[in-house]
């Protein structure tokens, strides 16, 4: 089983909504449903490990640090994040990381 | 072959609704298709594992003693109904012991040892293998609770002492097939999983590295190595890791043979085994200081798989395995206290210069001939290795400080003014591709090596176009210490003006020109009319592509916010009268996809322009009081440019709105400008706020639209509380409101209508709520819209802002709730057809009860949005 950290995305709320939908139609069961958000777990996990090649910089304040059930949980203030073609400021960042050399994934 | 398959499917038909009965017994036919003798096994197995409180306790010897004479049947059969067999004798060990199965392993390994049955020697040593090592690995995936999981993986833990000499003895025998040996490896490569201790596996781990110069065994010898080495468990033996150093050391000899054989397969087992010692053990290796030389030793062999010849990926793929080791040793080193720290910084500081040299000297490229050789994954791994190598030195500055600069700078200085020797273009490039690294995330306003580099630079000889790009790069990268001295833009802004002029250095000369006009803005008005005129120039010229057209238009923004209003009037003028009098053109044409294109650039480069133009940002960065006066200055008076430029285009955006109306994405590009715009002047946007607001309605009332929306939502954001400017805004967003109820009042809608609800910001419809409470009306419509959300009509993951705003009306306006509620709820079928009448009553009830606790609140809404999706007590929704 991979992660399921990132249903909660822009793109995995968005697969969720359109989940919803078609559960509201009666389209599809929620089992099916629910098979499809297992595929997407895996099929992002993969992407993200394998295809993404963008290189982003970030440099902020730590307020606060947490390790627990393996989960790393960070939140930053004043942060700015650069890349090639923006620079993005914010006041505060959580970072939520899980480690992607486990075998054994939650 | 038709009626095989049939039957086929009907034996698992049968077999799948005999699988969870429990009268089920394990007969699967002997002599038949392996499929049905794999299903069978697999069904076994899933009985035993899963449904195992099934099974009487009388059966379990019966059932212990058949699965061992299957095993030794099909020893010599089908591999795969093999394995099946073991993992399901496995698994009932695993239900057993050690009670009702005391010495387990022990039994397997005697049972299988005995001669006889009619099954060779052979067969049953690889059957009892293959048992053995399932065990384990069922163990990691079995269901058992966790007081079982202690007791089992203790009992495991006591059997090792028995399956250990026996893969010992099966390995050192010179006689024993390379089969069975590479079974024992793979065999102790499951086992180590369990932890157990390294110290008593310590001379099986040393007959492994026996197994490593038999190519036959290599792969799961260093399977088996790295895996015991790797277990967290195996830190606390320190005196067996130590022994394990100069077993690795004596491993140079092979992987120098294979290196000069190419034999990529061998360098990277090592080098695998080399790494995995070192990184998972630096500290307490580290820690021995009696041994540092041996470590030291291992230290120089890890450099050296980093510094292997050849290219990366296309000779080696053996370097990159090394980089994650230097962090780690980096970071032990640098966590020691000062004293503790100094002494071993004075070994391990020349150990990372080398480093360093041997990280640059591997990212250079190859020749040209050999480069354009390359697939473009090739290339693209070669890219992405680069940045990895960069990632490191960026890191190993924070350990070596302004001396790396410092070494860097001396080399480059050297090889730049060295007449003598002819430099190849990689050498040079690969060092200022050293210095970019580094510079882009450290603070380096404190070198006094950067205004040498800048020096240096123009004495570069660009005849390539890596080394072009790396150039810009950077240049880029420095563009915050070119703020604080301003007086170094005149050497490189000539270089990047020029680059802008190449196709081939796009990307890099034009992301370098935003990174300076963004850092630099306010010492380039001397320059602008420059800047200004070579963008035009490319941009006409069509040089680049349209993402580097928008980066540019957004470079030329920044630049233009630090000029007095009239120079900035004038520039943009000068800038977009030329796309104007396009749009112009392409406004009275009939749409057609080709004008359509043109019309979505020329709104993008507008929408660029505009985002980033903003007169009245200060410089953060003079902070410290540096920088001088006029940078503080207040904004200029009088209507901000932006505004001036978009009340004289407004006339020419509404005819080409008119005209694609239908149209979504020219649309969005309309909204696009305006949004960004929006965006950036805030409250200097207040003029145009009735043209648009009067315009936006229009638009959406013809073809509702989510982009319209989104500005709609923008704009209520930022003049909601600014009474003079709110009516327009306000009668947008009713009308806005009424439109869309109405779209779905008239039927389910499509999804595409759905959409723009969903992305409603409810903290603004709450806001517009409050303030035209004196409507009769509007908080109905908006009450509806709120109810409409819940019962389905939104996305799920706004639940908890509908129930803040529910919230918030309970604290503020209660009596109001409860008539809201009772009047939104009334209509049978609304929110949703799946809700009862109670069901409805119970969450008005709840809700209005719920006065403090705002969770719970949160809580009642999900719950009863679930109701109304059809998605209570479903495991796709259980994590709601």
């Amino acid at each position: 089983m991979a992660y399921q950290l990132y249903r909660n995305t822009t793109l995995g709320n968005s697969l969720q909504e359109s989940l919803d939908e078609l559960i509201q139609t009666q389209q599809i069961t929620p089992q099916l449903a629910l098979q499809v958000l297992l595929q997407f777990d895996k099929a992002i996990n993969t992407a993200l490990a394998n295809r993404v090649r963008n290189r982003v910089n970030f440099r902020g304040s730590l307020n606060t640090y947490r390790f627990c059930d393996n989960v790393w949980t960070f939140v930053l203030n004043d942060v700015e994040f650069r890349e090639v073609t923006e620079l993005v400021k914010v006041d505060k960042v959580k970072i939520v990381a899980c480690d992607g050399k486990s075998r054994n994934y939650k | 072959n038709e009626k095989k398959e049939k039957n086929k499917n009907l034996a698992q038909k049968w077999l799948m609704q005999a699988q969870v009965s429990p009268q089920y017994t394990h007969k699967h036919s002997h002599g038949g298709v392996p499929e049905i003798q794999y299903f069978g096994a697999s069904a076994l197995h899933t009985k035993i594992s899963r449904y195992w409180s099934d099974i009487p306790t009388d059966q379990y010897e019966s059932l212990k003693t058949q699965l061992f004479s299957q095993i030794a049947c099909f020893s010599s059969g089908s591999k795969m109904v093999l394995t099946r067999l073991c993992v399901a004798l496995a698994s009932l060990a695993l239900n057993t012991m050690p009670e009702a199965w005391p010495g387990a392993v022990a039994e397997m390994v005697r049972v299988f040892q005995e001669e006889g049955g009619g099954v060779d020697g052979r067969a049953r040593c690889l059957a009892l293998l293959e048992l053995l090592t399932v065990l384990p690995e069922e163990f990691q995936t079995s269901r058992l609770p966790q007081y079982r999981k202690g007791q089992v993986r203790g009992a495991l833990g006591r059997e090792w002492g028995s399956v250990c000499p026996l893969l010992q003895q099966l390995l050192r025998r010179t006689d024993s097939p390379g089969a069975v040996k590479a079974r024992v490896l793979r065999c102790l490569s499951s086992w180590v999983l369990l932890d157990v201790p390294l110290s008593e596996s310590e001379s099986l781990v040393h007959d492994c590295f026996s197994a490593l110069p038999d190519p036959e065994l290599f792969d799961t010898a260093v399977e088996a190595i790295v895996n015991a080495i790797s277990q967290p468990d195996s830190q606390r033996y320190v005196n067996t890791l130590l022994k394990l150093v100069p077993q690795v050391l004596a491993l140079q000899e092979q992987l120098r043979e294979a290196v000069q054989n190419g034999d990529m397969e061998t360098c990277h087992g090592i080098c695998r085994i080399a790494v995995t010692l070192g990184e998972n053990h630096s500290r307490t290796l580290l820690e021995q200081v009696d041994h540092w030389q041996s470590f030291l030793a291992l230290v120089n062999m890890i450099m050296f798989c980093t510094g292997i010849p050849g290219h990366y990926p296309v000779n080696e793929t053996t370097s990159s395995l090394t980089l994650t080791f230097w962090y780690t040793l980096q970071d032990e080193i640098m966590s020691f206290e000062s004293d503790k720290q100094a002494v071993y910084l004075q070994v391990y500081r020349p150990v990372y210069f080398q480093l360093v040299d041997v990280l640059l000297h591997k990212a250079q490229f190859p020749s040209d001939q050999e480069y354009a050789s390359w697939s473009s994954d090739e290339k693209e791994q070669f890219r992405i290795y680069r940045v990895d190598i960069s990632d490191t030195l960026m890191y190993v500055y924070e350990m070596l400080g302004a001396e790396l600069l410092s070494n860097l700078y001396d080399k480059l200085g050297r090889l730049l003014t060295n007449a003598e020797q002819p430099t190849s273009w990689q050498h040079t490039e690969a060092l200022l591709y050293g210095f970019q690294s580094i510079a882009e995330t450290i603070d380096v306003n404190y070198s006094d090596v950067i205004p040498g580099l800048i020096g240096l630079i123009p004495r570069i000889s660009i005849n390539n176009v890596q080394l072009a790009d790396t150039v810009m790069f950077t240049i880029g990268a420095l563009a915050e210490w070119l703020a604080d001295h301003p007086v170094m833009l005149s050497s490189v802004l000539p270089l990047v003006l020029q680059a802008l002029g190449n196709p081939d250095l796009s990307v890099s000369s034009v992301s370098t020109l935003k990174k300076i006009c963004r850092e630099c803005k306010y010492d380039l008005p001397p320059y602008a009319t420059n800047i200004v005129a070579v963008s035009q120039e490319v941009l006409i010229k069509q040089i680049h592509k349209t993402s580097q057209c928008m980066w540019l238009m957004q470079a030329l923004g920044f630049l233009l916010s630090a000029l007095p209003v009239e120079d900035i009037l004038r520039n943009l003028h000068s800038l977009i009268t030329p796309y104007i009098q396009q749009l112009e053109k392409l406004a009275d044409e009939t749409p057609n996809p080709s004008n359509k294109l043109a019309i979505i650039h020329i709104l993008g480069l507008l929408s660029n322009l505009f985002t980033t133009l903003d007169i009245s940002k200060q410089d953060d960065e003079s902070a410290d009081g540096s920088a001088p006066p006029v940078k503080t200055a207040p904004p200029p008076p009088g209507p901000n440019p932006v505004v001036v430029v978009l009340q004289q285009v407004f006339a020419l955006i509404q005819t080409v709105l008119s005209k694609w109306l239908n149209d979504s994405q020219v649309v969005e590009a309309v909204c696009a400008i305006f949004e960004k715009s929006v965006k950036t002047l805030l409250h200097d946007f207040a003029p145009m706020v009735s043209q648009l607001s009067e315009m936006l309605g229009q638009m959406y009332s013809t073809i509702p639209q989510a982009s319209a929306l989104d500005l709609t939502r923008q704009m209520v954001h930022i003049f909601a509380s600014e009474t003079d400017h709110f009516p327009p805004i306000k009668a947008l967003f009713e009308l806005v409101t009424s439109v869309t109820l109405s779209i779905f009042q008239q039927g389910r809608g499509n999804i595409l209508c759905l959409m723009p609800l969903s992305s409603l910001d409810v903290k603004a419809v709450f806001h517009c709520g409050v303030l035209s409470l004196k409507f009769p009306e509007a908080p109905t419509v908006k009450s509806t819209c709120l109810f409409f959300g819940i019962g389905g009509g939104a996305s799920r993951s706004l639940m908890d802002q509908f129930a803040e705003v529910l919230f918030s009306l309970n604290k503020h306006c209660f009596s109001l709730l409860a008539v809201w509620l009772k009047e939104a709820l009334q209509p049978p079928g609304f929110p949703s057809s799946r809700v009862t009448i109670e069901q409805k009553d119970n969450f008005s009830h709840q809700i209005l009860r719920e006065r403090v606790n705002k969770r719970r609140v949160k809580d009642i809404v999900k719950e009863f949005t679930l109701l109304c999706r059809g998605l209570h007590g479903t495991e796709y929704a259980a994590e709601y």
